[in-house]
């Protein structure tokens, strides 16, 4: 009975036109959205306004003045030899742990793909490296590139392979410590590049690989001329992300190095850090960090390119 | 039982989410506006004072200033709040604060090279304060005049706090065998190529960090270069006597030190000492204090002395700390009434931070000073009381000019260090390592010299 009063008073009520704009979809979807591109706007889009206008004033933090000054603080800094050095640097440092992280993902998925006791907890932990605090993961680092407690000069020295004068001088040489933060941002990148592999080899229709068996192709062959390049597509993208993450990454180099020795480590993110913010010339700490953009834009694009072509 | 229409009623439609979320996101969002007038009415009889500093590396000195910060509160009827971030991060949060002209009422600045004129447009002039503080306690020292005073207007745009002391710690048992004393660098480089082949070298940073940054500008000094003029207007690095010092650290590296050194932080040195390896570094006494409760026999044989003199004089760099109060800040009156307490206090503060806290006006802790002229735990009890006269060679990045902005930019960007260790380590000759240091110098200089 009050169900029924109830009806008939909802029968009377009259509606509201916004109950029908909530029902259209597209309004919907808007309204859900929204957020999303709210907050987009305000803590990226807003942030890189700025970051462009800093680039091309005289902004620091001694003189806070909006002074337009073209591109003279793009000038400036192309013509430090040192910011040359950087900008290799940077490049050593995301082209090298990029492809290092994809070699080891993809041996890495070759292994997981195969069954064996403990492969899901196998799989649950090799994300772990991804997933630790990368402040974390460095100071662990740190310690086993120590000069003095350095536990791989240790195995290394138990082992009769170097002596203690011999040992490796892990981030006092120029090139070992380029390339220990090649290894450290490998091994935080690698977890996603078996993610990425193991996504695109489950995606390979079966039927495929099974008709490159029959017809004689082995392991190598099934791999590197069927398997990879139905699922460059896929791991293209997940190097997009990688190379863009990596390129504008100071972390590492903050909590490691500090650009040593002699600024062989020292890499665009870092500059801009120490420039614009530690020394207070944010106008030039923001051209130093724009520096990024055209290069990632390049990256990007050629990369998604590259992508549509070889899409199936 | 449940009827099928009952459970078809109690499912949440779109339109019932909407409107049930846009309910409890606007009561969340009105919520202060609405309660707004009780709390300020509140907030309106108590006073806040709010204060930003680094976490001490001596944690009792943070126990004893929070609670001597919340005692001058009470009587006052000021709430006070002191925040402590790591040292590390004084830069960026300095740099946010005065970015959003929002944040802590002082703010205490410490370690690297800056001063506080990157900041003074952003800082009130707190001449009066130093000036009344300077009348009880003696004229600022060098140090304290190179961070906080603007010789242009002959103003202040902070109160120095305090500066860190570099001295030498060395091992007296090995450098009584070799029959030497480490008073100057020839005595550090010849004694320590003896030690290096007893497996004890001399251990100091060519990494990238402060300590380094501060040996070696100490080291320059000391061989009469410098980066900058007096006047802090002219780069003045390319000089015969910093090719000597650089030439100099080249043979001090290759003769008493190992290639570790290229790699080491801050508290890398602390480890090779307190590990018993090294024979000699230069650091301030937190290497001692580790060493002493570590192993107490080790501490016994560390002992203190001023840090080696060059041809030019004795002269070390040091780390220093001081209080700006922001612009914007919402206690002015209150930060200043605060530091003129402080000021007056200074003595405890020296004793809470162990003697780690070396003063930055002449007579603002009177001589005996407390601990290092007489310290307990250490034996003898005088092995510190060299560091009651460390202002005398003692100075800030800068020196002899202010620790400018360039001054602070060359810093950061740890050139001085890569000029000693390209030389060293034979990236360049010695000659080359300076002029393309100077390059640097000049290039952050010209950038600066339009805007500072």
């Amino acid at each position: 009975m009050a169900v029924i009063a109830e009806s008939a008073r909802l029968a009377v009520k009259p509606v509201s036109r916004f109950r029908f704009i909530l029902d259209r979809r597209d309004v919907l979807g808007s309204i859900f959205i929204a957020p999303a591109i709210l907050y987009v706007l305000l803590l990226v889009g807003v942030p890189f306004l700025l970051a462009v206008y800093y680039s091309v004033s005289a902004y620091t933090l001694y003189d806070p003045t909006w002074r337009f000054v073209g591109l003279a603080n793009f000038e400036q800094i192309i013509q430090n030899p040192v910011f040359l050095e950087t900008l290799g640097n940077t490049f050593l440092f995301t082209f090298g742990s990029n492809l290092l992280g994809l070699i080891m993902g993809k041996f890495g998925a070759l292994l997981l793909l195969r069954p064996f006791p403990g492969r899901k907890i196998v799989r649950a932990l090799i994300i772990l490296p991804w997933a630790v605090p990368i402040a974390l993961a460095t100071i662990a680092w740190e310690w086993m590139f120590d000069s003095l407690y350095s536990v791989i000069n240790w195995t290394l020295i138990a082992l009769g392979i170097v002596t203690r004068d011999d040992a490796p001088n892990w981030l006092g040489s120029p090139h070992l410590a380029m390339l220990c933060i090649i290894i450290i941002n490998a091994w935080r990148f690698f977890p996603f590049a078996i993610v990425i592999f193991l996504a695109g080899i489950t995606a390979v229709p079966q039927d495929v690989i099974d008709a490159a068996t029959v017809d004689g192709a082995g392991f190598w062959r099934r791999n590197y001329q069927i398997i990879l390049p139905m699922i460059l597509p896929i791991v293209a993208i997940g190097l997009i992300f990688g190379i863009v993450f990596t390129f504008t990454d100071l972390s590492i180099v903050f909590l490691l190095t500090n650009g040593g020795p002699s600024g062989a480590t020292s890499v665009l993110g870092f500059e801009g850090f120490q420039v614009g913010i530690a020394s207070g010339d944010v106008a030039h700490g923001a051209a130093i960090s724009l520096f990024m953009l055209p290069v990632l834009l390049i990256v990007v694009i050629g990369m998604l390119r590259f992508i549509r072509r070889r899409e199936i | 039982m449940r009827s099928g229409g009952n459970k078809q009623k109690q499912s949440v439609s779109r339109r019932d989410f909407l409107k049930t979320s846009g309910v409890v996101a606007g009561a969340a969002g009105l919520a202060p506006a609405l309660s707004a007038p009780f709390v300020s009415t509140a907030m309106a009889d108590t006073k806040t004072l709010t204060i930003l500093q680094w976490s001490h590396f001596v944690p009792a000195y943070d126990t004893w200033f929070d609670k001597f910060a919340k005692d001058w509160g009470e009587k006052n009827h000021i709430a006070v709040t002191v925040d402590h971030i790591n040292e590390a991060d004084i830069p960026a949060r300095a740099a946010a604060e005065a970015s959003a002209r929002a944040g802590h009422d002082i703010f205490g600045w410490n370690g690297g090279a800056s001063g506080a004129h990157l900041y003074r447009k952003f800082l009130i002039p707190v001449t009066n304060l130093v000036e009344s503080t300077e009348k009880k306690f003696g004229k600022a020292t060098i140090i304290g005049t190179q961070i906080g005073f603007n010789p242009d207007d002959k103003s202040w745009s902070a109160f120095p706090d305090f500066y860190i002391n570099y001295p030498t710690m060395y091992r007296k048992s090995m450098w009584d065998e070799i029959g030497i004393k480490p008073d100057t660098w020839d005595d550090v480089r010849i004694g320590g190529a003896k030690l290096k082949k007893k497996g004890h070298p001399v251990g100091t940073s060519l990494g990238h960090s402060n300590d380094p940054n501060t040996t070696w500008r100490g080291f320059l000094w000391s061989y009469g270069g410098a980066v900058q003029d007096k006047a802090g207007k002219r780069v003045v690095l390319n000089s015969k006597e910093t090719i000597e010092a650089v030439k100099s650290v080249t043979a001090l590296y290759k003769e008493a030190m190992t290639s570790e050194v290229l790699s080491w932080d801050d508290s890398s040195n602390n480890r090779y000492l307190d590990s018993g390896i090294s024979s000699l570094i230069l650091n301030p006494i937190s290497a001692y204090r580790t060493a002493q409760q570590i192993n107490k026999k080790l501490a016994d044989d560390i002992f203190v002395a001023k840090p080696p003199k060059g041809p030019a004089g004795r002269l070390m760099g040091a780390a220093a700390g001081f209080y700006g109060i922001w612009k914007f800040a919402k206690n002015k009156e209150g930060a200043i009434e605060f530091l003129k307490y402080y000021a007056d206090h200074w003595p405890e503060a020296f004793k809470a931070s162990e003697g780690y806290n070396n003063p930055c006006f002449a007579n603002i802790v009177p001589k005996p000073m407390p601990i290092l002229s007489n310290d307990p735990t250490s034996n003898p009890t005088d092995k510190l009381s060299v560091l009651q006269s460390s202002d005398e060679w003692s100075a800030a990045p800068g020196y002899p000019g202010p620790a400018a902005p360039a001054v602070d930019e060359v810093y950061n960007d740890f050139v001085i260090c890569d000029m000693m260790s390209k030389a060293a380590t034979g990236q360049m000759s010695a000659e080359d390592s300076v002029k393309w240091a100077t390059q640097q110098c000049e290039a952050i200089f010209k950038k600066w010299a339009g805007k500072a």
